[in-house]
C-alpha cells in the first residue's frame, strides 16, 4: 500500500501557523498587520471548511497524513476523521466573526504589540490538537495553544488581569507536568506514542506484550488533565477569572474552540484509543462513565446556580460556560455506561456510544456559536456604554434593537427554543439519557436518569439566568449611564461624527480603517471600576453590530439547517467509536508503505 | 540500581514541587512548579528503560541494544517548552507584582470563587 498524503490535512495547520508568522513579520505597519490577519484567519476559515467538506461530507472516511511520509508508529502523523473534522469546521466558525470583531475591539497599541501573532498561534494550537495522532504532540499543541492564551489572558495587565493569568498559567503548567507523567507512562507500557497503535495494542495486550492495568491509572492522569483545559467542576475554578480577564473575541474562541479541545482529547482516548482496553471488570469506559457523568452534571447545575447570582454581564457568560460544557460531557458519561447498547433508528448514530458523542458535538456547536455570539454582545456593551454592570445597564432594547435580538438568540439558543440550534443540542443530550435509561439495567439505568434530572436542573437555571441577563440589560428604564452613552439609536448622534458611514463595516478595509478611528477604546478592560466613559466610534460599534448580528442570524440558519449538522455529528460519533476502523487507516495491518506495522513490536522488545 | 535511586530522587522531588507549589509566596509556587515540570522529565527518562548504553555511536560490538533513545528527544521537547513556561511565570510575577505590589497569594486576595 501506498500512501498518498492529502494536502488539506495539513491545510488548516499550515494556514494558521504561516498566517501567525506573516504578521510577525508585517509588525512595521498596521493594516498590513490586520489585513494580513484577516486574510489568514478567511483562509483558516476556508480551509476547515473544505476539510470538513472532504471528510465528513463526501464521507472518504479517515485521512492519515504521514509527515515527510514517515509511516504511521515511527513518524509524526495527523489524522482527520469525522470527529476531528467536525470539531476543526467549529473552530473555524467561530475564529473568523471573533477575529473580525478583534481588529475594531482591541485598541491599537495591543494589536500592533501582539494580537494578530498570538490570536493565530493559538488557533494553529486548537488545529494541531484537533489532528494529531499521537499522545505526545498532542501535548505539544497544548502547550503551543496555551502559551498563547497565557499571553492572551493578561493581555490588559491590570491588577484583574494578571491575577486571573496567575492563576490559569500555575495550574496549567501543573496540568501539563501531569500529562507528561501519563504520556511517559503510556509509553513505558504500551511501547508506543500513536493513538492509534496504542490502540490496537491495548486490544490485543498478549500479542504485544502489554501490562494493560497500569494504562486505567494514566488514562485517569489523562482524564483530570483534559477535565482541567475543558474547565469541568471540579476542575473550573481558573475559568470565571481567566474568562473575564480576556479581551471579549478572546473570550469567544476560549469557550468556543479552546475548551473543545478538552473534550475532543476525552473522546478520542476514551471512546477510540482505550475503549478496546479490557481491564479487570470491564472496559475503561466503565470506570470513565460514572466520572464523566458525576462532574458533568456537578458542571451544569453548579455552573448553572453560581451563574445566576452574578452582577455583571461576563462573569455571568463566564460561569454560565462552565454549565454548558456539563450538558456536552453528561451524554459522553451516560453514553460510557453502556456503549454498545442499540439506538432507536430514529437518533443518530448506531450504538449508544456514538449517539452520545453525536449529542456532544451538537450541544458543542450550539454552545459555541451562541456563547461567542453573546460574549461579543458583551464586548460591544462594553464599548457601547462603558460597562457591563447589571446596575448600570437597562432600557437597551429600544436604543439597539439589533444588538438586543442577537442578545436574545444567543440566549434562546442556550435556553434551546426550537428554530435555534440549541433546540437539537438540547433535545438530543436529553435523548441520550432517556434512551440509555430505557435500555439500560441496574446502575446504569439509574445513573441515566440521574444524568437526565441535572441536565433538566440546568436547563431551569440557564432559562433564569438568561431571563434575569436579559430583563436587566435591555428592558426596564435605562440608568444614567445608559442615558448618555447612548442618547437614541447609539448610530445618531454619538461621539466623532466625522465617522464615515455606520454600515461600510464588513469588508477588511473599511474594518481596519474603523479601528484605526477607534483608537484606545477598550472601555470594558476596567469594566470593574463601574461607569468609564465609552469611548468606541461609530465605525467600530458598526462593525461589532454586523459581526454579532452575522452570528444570531448564523443561529437561526443553523437551526433550520440543523440536518447538516445532526448528520456530522452522527459521521463523527461513528468515527470516534470506530476504533478498527480507526487503527486500519492510520495504521494498517500490512504496514504503510512495505513497514510491517507488527515491526515496532518487534523493536521495542529490546527496551526492556 | 540506577531505577531505584531515579525513583528515591523522583520522589523527592514531586514532594518538593509540591510543598512548594502550596506556599503563599507566588515566587515559590512558580519554583515549585518548575521542579514539578523537571521532576516529569526525569521520570519520562526513566521510563525509556535504563538497560543499555547511551543511544549514539555503534552497537555492532557486544554491548547490547542501546537505551531507547525516543524518550530522550522528548525530554528535550518538553525541556524547552518548560523553559518558556517557566520564563513566562516568572514575568508574570513580576507584572503581579507591580500591579498588586505583594507577591503573597492571600495579600492578593481571589473571588472566592
Amino acid at each position: 500500500m501506498t500512501t498518498v498524503n492529502d494536502p488539506l490535512v495539513v491545510a488548516p495547520l499550515l494556514v494558521a501557523l504561516g498566517t501567525a508568522i506573516a504578521s510577525l513579520l508585517a509588525r512595521f505597519d498596521l493594516r498590513v498587520e490586520r489585513a494580513v490577519s484577516l486574510v489568514g484567519a478567511v483562509g483558516y476559515t476556508a480551509a476547515t471548511l473544505l476539510l470538513f467538506e472532504r471528510v465528513v461530507v463526501d464521507g472518504s472516511g479517515v485521512l492519515p497524513y504521514y509527515l515527510s511520509n514517515w509511516p504511521a508508529p515511527y513518524g509524526i502523523t495527523l489524522v482527520a476523521d469525522a470527529l476531528s473534522a467536525s470539531l476543526l469546521g467549529l473552530a473555524g466558525v467561530v475564529t473568523l466573526p471573533a477575529l473580525v470583531f478583534a481588529v475594531v475591539n482591541v485598541d491599537e497599541f495591543g494589536q500592533r504589540l501582539s494580537f494578530h501573532p498570538l490570536y493565530h498561534f493559538m488557533v494553529a494550537g486548537v488545529s494541531g490538537a484537533f489532528l494529531t495522532g499521537d499522545v505526545f504532540n498532542l501535548f505539544v499543541w497544548f502547550e503551543v495553544m496555551l502559551m498563547s492564551s497565557y499571553v492572551l489572558v493578561t493581555f490588559y495587565s491590570g491588577p484583574k488581569h494578571t491575577r486571573a493569568a496567575l492563576t490559569y498559567v500555575v495550574l496549567n503548567l501543573l496540568g501539563s507536568a501531569v500529562m507528561l507523567v501519563a504520556i511517559g507512562g503510556l509509553y513505558a507500557t504500551t511501547g508506543t506514542l500513536n493513538m492509534a497503535a496504542m490502540a490496537r495494542r491495548l486490544a490485543e495486550p498478549a500479542a504485544y506484550d502489554v501490562a494493560v492495568a497500569p494504562t486505567l491509572g494514566l488514562a485517569a492522569l489523562l482524564l483530570a488533565v483534559f477535565a482541567l483545559k475543558a474547565g469541568i467542576v471540579p476542575f473550573h475554578f481558573w475559568v470565571p477569572a481567566a474568562y473575564d480577564a480576556a479581551p471579549a473575541p478572546v473570550t469567544a474562541v476560549l469557550a468556543g474552540a479552546v475548551k473543545k479541545v478538552g473534550v475532543y482529547a476525552v473522546i478520542r482516548l476514551f471512546f477510540t484509543v482505550f475503549a478496546a482496553a479490557e481491564y479487570a471488570g470491564g472496559t475503561a469506559l466503565d470506570y470513565v462513565g460514572p466520572v464523566l457523568l458525576a462532574t458533568g452534571a456537578a458542571s451544569a447545575v453548579y455552573g448553572g446556580l453560581a451563574a445566576v447570582g452574578r452582577d455583571r454581564v461576563e462573569e455571568l457568560l463566564a460561569f454560565s460556560s462552565v454549565a454548558q460544557i456539563g450538558f456536552v460531557v453528561v451524554p459522553l458519561g451516560v453514553a460510557a455506561l453502556a456503549p454498545a447498547a442499540a439506538v432507536p433508528e430514529t437518533v443518530p448514530g448506531e450504538t449508544l456510544a456514538a449517539f452520545g458523542v453525536a449529542a456532544a458535538l451538537v450541544y458543542s456547536f450550539n454552545h459555541a456559536v451562541a456563547k461567542g455570539l453573546l460574549f461579543l454582545v458583551a464586548g460591544t456593551l462594553a464599548d457601547a456604554v462603558g460597562s457591563t454592570r447589571f446596575a448600570d445597564l437597562g432600557g437597551l432594547a429600544r436604543r439597539t434593537p439589533v444588538l438586543a435580538t442577537a442578545f436574545l438568540l444567543g440566549g434562546l439558543s442556550l435556553i434551546g427554543v426550537p428554530p435555534l440550534i440549541g433546540f437539537f443540542g438540547k433535545l438530543l443530550v436529553f435523548r441520550v439519557s432517556v434512551v440509555a435509561g430505557a435500555v439500560g439495567a441496574g446502575t446504569a439505568a439509574t445513573l441515566a436518569w440521574l444524568g437526565l434530572a441535572a441536565t433538566l436542573l440546568g436547563a431551569v437555571f440557564t432559562i433564569a439566568y438568561v431571563t434575569r441577563a436579559w430583563n436587566a440589560v435591555f428592558w426596564g428604564e435605562p440608568s444614567t449611564l445608559v442615558e448618555t452613552a447612548v442618547p437614541e439609536r447609539w448610530a445618531a448622534g454619538r461621539r466623532e461624527p466625522t465617522a464615515t458611514a455606520a454600515d461600510g463595516g464588513e469588508s477588511a478595509g473599511a474594518t481596519a480603517e474603523a479601528a484605526g478611528a477607534a483608537g484606545d477604546d477598550h472601555a470594558g478592560a476596567d469594566a470593574d471600576a463601574g461607569g468609564s466613559v465609552a469611548t468606541a466610534s461609530r465605525t467600530t460599534l458598526a462593525v461589532e453590530t454586523v459581526v454579532v448580528a452575522t452570528l444570531a442570524v448564523s443561529l437561526v440558519g443553523l437551526g433550520l439547517g440543523a440536518d447538516v449538522i445532526v448528520d456530522a455529528a452522527a459521521a463523527a460519533g461513528e468515527a470516534a467509536t470506530d476504533t478498527t476502523g480507526y487503527v486500519e487507516a492510520v495504521v494498517p495491518e500490512g504496514g504503510v508503505d512495505g513497514v510491517p506495522a507488527d515491526e515496532t513490536a518487534a523493536a521495542d522488545g529490546g527496551d526492556g | 540500581m540506577t531505577q531505584w535511586l531515579l525513583a528515591g530522587v523522583l520522589g523527592l522531588l514531586f514532594a518538593l514541587g509540591t510543598f512548594l507549589v502550596l506556599r503563599r509566596d507566588v515566587v515559590r509556587v512558580v519554583w515549585g512548579v518548575a521542579i514539578v515540570s523537571q521532576a516529569a522529565n526525569v521520570y519520562l527518562v526513566t521510563m525509556g528503560g535504563l538497560v543499555g548504553p547511551a543511544p549514539i555511536g555503534d552497537f555492532r560490538g557486544e554491548l547490547g541494544p542501546p537505551t531507547d533513545p525516543l524518550v530522550q528527544a522528548l525530554v528535550l521537547t518538553a525541556i524547552v517548552i518548560g523553559f518558556g513556561t517557566t520564563a513566562l511565570a516568572l514575568v508574570l510575577t513580576y507584572r503581579v507584582y507591580e500591579e498588586h505590589g505583594t507577591i503573597d497569594v492571600y495579600d492578593l486576595g481571589g473571588e472566592g470563587l
